[in-house]
């Protein structure tokens, strides 16, 4: 259990492979997850990589199970998630799974292949349909002789489309037609001289009009018309006609909307271009048979074969469905199965070859406490390999920090997280995440305190805690919902510590419990209080016993002093509960001291800093018990209220040395006997500790060095002279050569003016931190005051206004103001305050506690581990 | 002015700036000249911004593949910042694509000429210079019916205006098409930019000017032995360089390689690319130098804030480095691996 205050104690091991267990091995260790590899060939391409073409074969194989994944989800077939991870499959089952990857998609190839070439054909009927039925509506429309008219009309059109091809022409062409129709009588002569102009028949004859029918993308019409215009100069003329439903475009499954058209030209040369233009817009073009009755024969055809097509078709789909449904089964299963390969192989390819290619060297960090464990794991592993030659599993000494480990479960990983997102901790430094756990809920209550909304976030937190399987089983992509989730034995602690604190305020939705009875009593008769306003009672006389716990419920009703009752209450216990916190950060310090045998830091920083502390803030909270223990209403003249001083006039004039006025002629100077004495000691002595702080471990390690300098240097001096001190030599380099292995090897190269830098920022930091850090701990009366405060206007706006209404009206009104009263209970007090007071929080634990001690300059330990790369693998595929 | 700038640009000036940053550096080329197949290859593109582009192409790939999922990315991450943007930086990417647009009807007329169907054409053109009427551009014979038929509706027309005179489309006809059409477009967009004033004018300007420079020397380096007369190679030089008005003139009277090469002697800039190319074996060719010239000025762009040349610049430059990847990837396909250096490194 001692991970928990510390990080796992961690070595770097060597590991030999055997080449064919190799594999194995790595997919025990990796169900483990208890073993950080080393890239032993960081200089080495990625492709020039040992094990490369496999890594590539499960590219491969995820490529195909993508495709699977793809074609199951647009067929909305469920895929079977049970959760559970089989184990990686041995390197020649790879070859099956590739095989059986390969035959499903081939023949889902194949499927859709034919599938599609089906659709296409269904497409081109169904469209050949429209295109039957709609040319049917034009060609009946206009009336027997529409054809012998439009004849006429494009042979006395001609010419004048030739030399001035204009938009014009073409609309009051367009006019006629419609109105030809109408029978309008002035055209209908218009026409008639047109028609005399030459003997019908030999026109007809002459110009033989053409038509072609086909169906284009809608959107593409507009442009498509101007060009045919422009192309043949206005010499075609086009009827469209929209398709009303969707039609399926075969290659990627995509509703396209269509129109159905019909050129009318005369002459071959513009045939060809009108044909041109269909292929560059991608018109598909049909037969369409000019005489009804054909017309009609044919749409009876392609009506019978899109029955025909569609009971193929459903087949095909059927059967696609069905290879399907068989593959979504297995469809997580083989995922995570080729993700274990492909990570086994990319650890692999972190290995060294020994140079007799006969086994694998890998470098890895484990946790000392494990080194059994996974022994056990690497014998399993070239059991099941079939192997004969055990691996080898060697520790190694280095001078490379390890990583930090810390082993977490439920319930810490949560306060581990809050630690890990300032910085990990140096290896094997105090861990305070365990101290986290008290200290975190607790700070925020403070702030938070209110028995009602602290229940409300008890409630929620306990909800996530009992439900915690099932909603962890969801696997949300919410992210929002995901740090509530990851939080919730965080929220529940807050929560109660909450109801705890809110207790103590007697507070609940901004009104008080009076469950004890107050203390006080009234003494005042009725007719005063009806009259005056405001009336005080006297403490010394009304107040005969005190409420057993926490704030008398008859606070709640003075609205003139309350706040500033409070003020001084919560002040003051915010000082002293970080006062306390700030000592307790220094205390671990010692710890860490006292674990890398940093005696010299002992005494050159930590005491000095314990005295600075506790000489001067400690002292403050020293005085503040002193004036709630001995100052009361009740006592006699020197220690009667009015004698009470200011705790914070006090402190400031400690510091300057100087004495406070008399307040009154009665009372005393001080608080206590001494006191005057005693603080001018703590003060001066405090102030000595700076120049400790600043000094002291800078001096000693120069010291040191030139202790350690002096001697190198003899020899070289001695050599000079002549060779009677020789005998010296040997052993003063010796004497040298055990200084560095002493352990502080980087540490020596460090410049001295950086020492001496680093600790004037350390100690400028410490002492200006220390005032400010105090300073800073009074949030937690801010942010209780503020909160107390919006409750109490939320409840006096809101909720009071519905408790006011009189008659019926007043209880539907009632019920519409409490349900916004609660929305905004539940939306600003409890998320928005709680959201603040955690951040506040957490600044409190980031920079006032922890700057106390923590280093948290190290790296996490990321060991291989199955679990974490299909997490990972799944939420970066989505 | 930054911080009116960013009113409307500033998001898509930092996305630029982030999509630059993806750009290969040379330890990325060193990584890939070294590959011995194309799977080497999409490997080590793993490793880069490029991810998993090609992670669901089925193997063997072929470089045509990587090539139109390289163009594929460019396209997606060009059109995206083109959807986003807002006047005038809206004009001046749609400025940006009309190039491909030339290079787009080009490509088609030349490839109907030669009697190609133009399903096999339409895959071949750049995305980027896509246009509705693209497809049905075989219907027209001459310029003229092109015009009127085609490109009048759309942004290319005022271009092309000059070029409704010839009569016929053939190889030298549409060569002449092609530059007369160049010109003008670089002309407009040469202007676009100076009346956009400041930063951006600054910027663009040069290397619009660089790129008038280069397809003037190219154009009259080129002519030499075609029957393309002095006059008419005269009227196809870009009037927005450098060069302009002394140097085409000089250009103009060039009747061999040495004669343009001491027109590029009055210009600095250009009188080092001449010297340092050459076409003897392991000497660049002035083509590259050209486009080493073209990297260093499009690296330069990013200099500067608060500008349009860094989409300008970003398009080319990551151009360049599809060029040389599908070049790298060409060399180690064909096993070809003496020229595999000669990508064009991007600074």
């Amino acid at each position: 259990m001692g991970s928990l205050f510390r990080s796992e104690e961690m070595t770097l091991c060597q590991l030999f492979l055997q080449s064919e267990a190799a594999y194995a091995c790595v997919s025990e260790l990796g169900e483990l997850g208890l073993v950080q590899f080393r890239d032993l060939n960081p200089d080495v391409n990625a492709f020039q990589r040992k094990f490369v073409n496999e890594v590539r074969r499960c590219d491969e194989m995820e490529r195909k199970l993508r495709y699977l994944e793809k074609e199951i989800k647009k067929d909305g077939i469920p895929m079977l998630d049970t959760g559970d991870s089989p184990e990686a499959p041995q390197p020649r089952e790879m070859i099956d799974l590739e095989a059986t990857f390969e035959k499903l998609e081939n023949e889902l190839r194949e499927v859709n292949q034919n599938a599609e070439a089906l659709k296409r054909n269904y497409l081109e009927l169904t469209e050949l349909k429209h295109i039957l039925r709609k040319t049917q509506v034009f060609f009946d429309e206009t009336a027997p002789d529409y054809q012998d008219m439009l004849v006429n009309r494009f042979s006395q059109l001609n010419p004048s489309f030739h030399s001035r091809p204009s938009k014009y022409d073409i609309r009051t062409l367009r006019v006629k037609f419609t109105k030809s129709q109408m029978a309008d009588s002035h055209r209908e002569e218009e026409q008639l001289n047109l028609l005399e102009d030459g003997p019908r028949g030999q026109q007809q004859q002459n110009l033989k009009l053409g038509f072609v029918a086909g169906v284009i993308l809608r959107e593409r019409l507009p442009a498509f018309e101007r060009m045919l215009w422009r192309a043949c100069r206005g010499n075609v003329f086009l009827r469209q006609a929209m398709i009303e439903a969707p039609l399926e475009d075969p290659s990627n499954g995509d509703n396209v909307y269509k129109s159905v058209f019909i050129i009318f030209f005369q002459g071959d040369q513009l045939k060809t271009r009108v044909k041109k233009i269909c292929e560059g817009f991608r018109a598909t073009l049909y037969p369409c048979p000019e005489a009804p009755a054909d017309r009609r024969e044919m749409a009876m055809g392609v009506m019978t074969r899109i029955e025909d097509l569609n009971t193929v078709l459903g087949q095909t789909q059927d059967h696609r469905h069905r290879v399907l449904v068989a593959a979504a089964k297995n469809l997580k299963n083989w995922f995570v199965k080729v993700r274990k390969i492909k990570a086994i192989y990319h650890t692999l390819n972190l290995f060294n070859l020994d140079v007799t290619q006969k086994c694998l060297i890998a470098e890895c960090w484990v946790p000392v406490l494990d080194i059994e464990t996974i022994q056990v794991a690497l014998r399993r592993g070239t059991e099941r390999s079939g192997s004969s030659v055990p691996p080898i599993l060697n520790r190694m000494e280095t001078f490379e920090d390890p990583p930090t480990y810390n082993r977490t479960n439920k319930f810490t990983h949560a306060f581990q997280a809050l630690i890990n997102a300032y910085g990990v901790a140096s290896y094997r430094e105090m861990n305070p995440a365990p101290y986290t756990i008290i200290t975190f809920p607790f700070l925020f209550a403070v702030m938070f305190g209110d028995l009602g909304h602290g229940t409300i976030m008890a409630l929620f937190g306990l909800w996530m805690v009992l439900k915690e399987k099932p909603l962890a089983a969801k696997k949300s992509d919410n992210e929002i919902w995901n740090i509530f989730f990851g939080g919730r034995y965080i929220i529940f602690l807050m929560g109660v510590f909450s109801m705890y604190t809110g207790f103590i305020y007697n507070d609940i939705f901004s009104k008080s419990l009076n469950i004890f009875g107050s203390g006080w009593h009234l003494s005042y008769n009725t007719s005063t209080v009806m009259e005056n306003k405001a009336l005080q009672l006297d403490p010394a006389y009304d107040a005969p016993r005190t409420y057993p716990i926490g704030m008398d419920p008859v606070w709640q009703v003075a609205p003139l002093n309350k706040i500033i009752f409070q003020n001084a209450y919560k002040m003051k216990i915010s000082i002293i509960f970080g006062v306390i916190h700030m000592i307790f950060g220094v205390v671990v310090g010692l710890f860490n001291h006292r674990f890398f045998k940093n005696k010299r830091a002992i005494y050159c920083e930590f005491i000095p800093q314990m005295i600075f502390l506790i000489f001067l803030f400690f002292y403050m909270t020293l005085l503040m018990w002193i004036k709630w223990i001995r100052f009361s209403a009740q006592n006699p003249a020197p220690y009667s209220v009015h004698c009470a001083p200011s705790i914070l006039i006090t402190f400031i004039n400690m510091v300057l040395f100087k004495t406070s006025p008399l307040i009154n002629e009665e009372c005393n100077e001080w608080m206590f006997w001494g006191q005057g004495v005693l603080q001018k000691f703590l003060v001066l002595s405090a102030l000595a500790c700076i120049p400790v702080m600043l000094l002291a471990k800078p001096l000693l390690i120069m010291q040191e060095r030139k202790k350690a300098l002096h001697q190198p240097i003899l020899p070289y001096s001695t050599d000079g002279q002549d060779g009677e001190n020789g005998g010296l030599n040997p052993q003063t380099q010796t004497a040298a050569a055990a200084a560095p292995a002493g352990g502080h090897g980087h540490e020596e190269q460090e410049e001295m003016s950086e020492i001496f830098i680093h600790q004037g920022i350390h100690t400028i930091e410490y002492v200006l931190g220390s005032v400010s850090h105090t300073a800073s701990y009074l949030r937690l009366w801010a942010l209780s005051l503020a909160h107390a405060q919006l409750a109490e206007v939320l409840w006096n706006m809101v909720l009071k206004m519905g408790l006011t209404m009189s008659g019926p009206m007043g209880g539907i009104g009632l019920w519409a103001i409490f349900g916004f009263w609660a929305s905004l209970t539940v939306s600003i007090l409890v998320l928005m305050e709680g959201l603040s007071a955690f951040l506040h929080t957490l600044r409190l634990h980031w920079v006032e506690f922890q700057s106390k001690f923590y280093a948290g300059q190290g790296y996490a330990f990321t060991p291989f581990a199955f679990e974490a790369i299909l997490d990972g693998g799944g939420s970066t595929e989505d | 002015m930054g911080f009116m700038f960013n009113i409307d640009g500033g998001y898509l000036e930092g996305l630029c700036r982030g999509f630059k940053c993806g750009i290969l550096k040379q330890s990325d080329y060193l990584n890939l000249v070294q590959c011995e197949t194309l799977e080497d290859l999409k490997l080590h593109l793993q490793g880069t911004d490029y991810g998993q582009f090609l992670a669901n192409e089925p193997s063997p790939l072929a470089v045509s593949v990587i090539d139109d999922k390289l163009r594929e990315k460019l396209v997606i991450e060009f059109q995206h910042m083109r959807n986003h943007a807002v006047e005038p930086l809206s004009t001046f990417l749609d400025f940006i694509t009309y190039s491909y647009m030339i290079d787009n009807i080009i490509l088609l007329i030349t490839g109907t000429l030669h009697q190609r169907p133009i399903s096999e054409l339409i895959p071949k053109c750049h995305p980027l210079g896509s246009f509705e009427q693209m497809e049905a551009i075989h219907v027209a014979a001459t310029p003229a019916e092109l015009y009127n038929a085609v490109l009048v509706d759309t942004p290319l027309a005022p271009f092309f205006v000059d070029c409704i005179s010839e009569q016929d489309l053939d190889e030298m006809n549409i060569e002449i098409i092609r530059n007369t059409l160049y010109k003008a477009y670089l002309e407009a967009f040469y202007g676009f930019c100076k009346s956009l004033g400041g930063t951006t004018a600054d910027v663009m300007c040069e290397i619009l000017a660089f790129e008038a420079d280069r397809r003037a020397i190219i154009i009259t380096i080129n002519s030499f032995g075609t029957e393309l007369s002095k006059d008419d190679r005269q009227k196809l030089y870009p009037r927005c360089g450098r060069m302009f008005p002394d140097g085409l003139a000089a250009l103009a009277r060039a009747d061999d390689y040495e004669q343009v090469k001491a027109v590029s002697e009055y210009y600095a800039e250009y009188a080092a690319l001449f010297d340092g190319s050459g076409n003897n074996p392991g000497d660049k060719t002035l083509e590259d130098k050209f486009f080493e010239h073209e990297v260093k000025l499009n690296v330069y762009a990013f200099m500067q804030q608060f500008h349009f040349g860094v989409f300008y610049s970003y398009l080319k430059l990551k151009e360049q480095e599809c060029r040389n990847i599908v070049w790298i990837a060409e060399c180690v396909a064909q096993k070809h691996r003496a020229k595999i250096d000669n990508y064009i490194p991007i600074l």
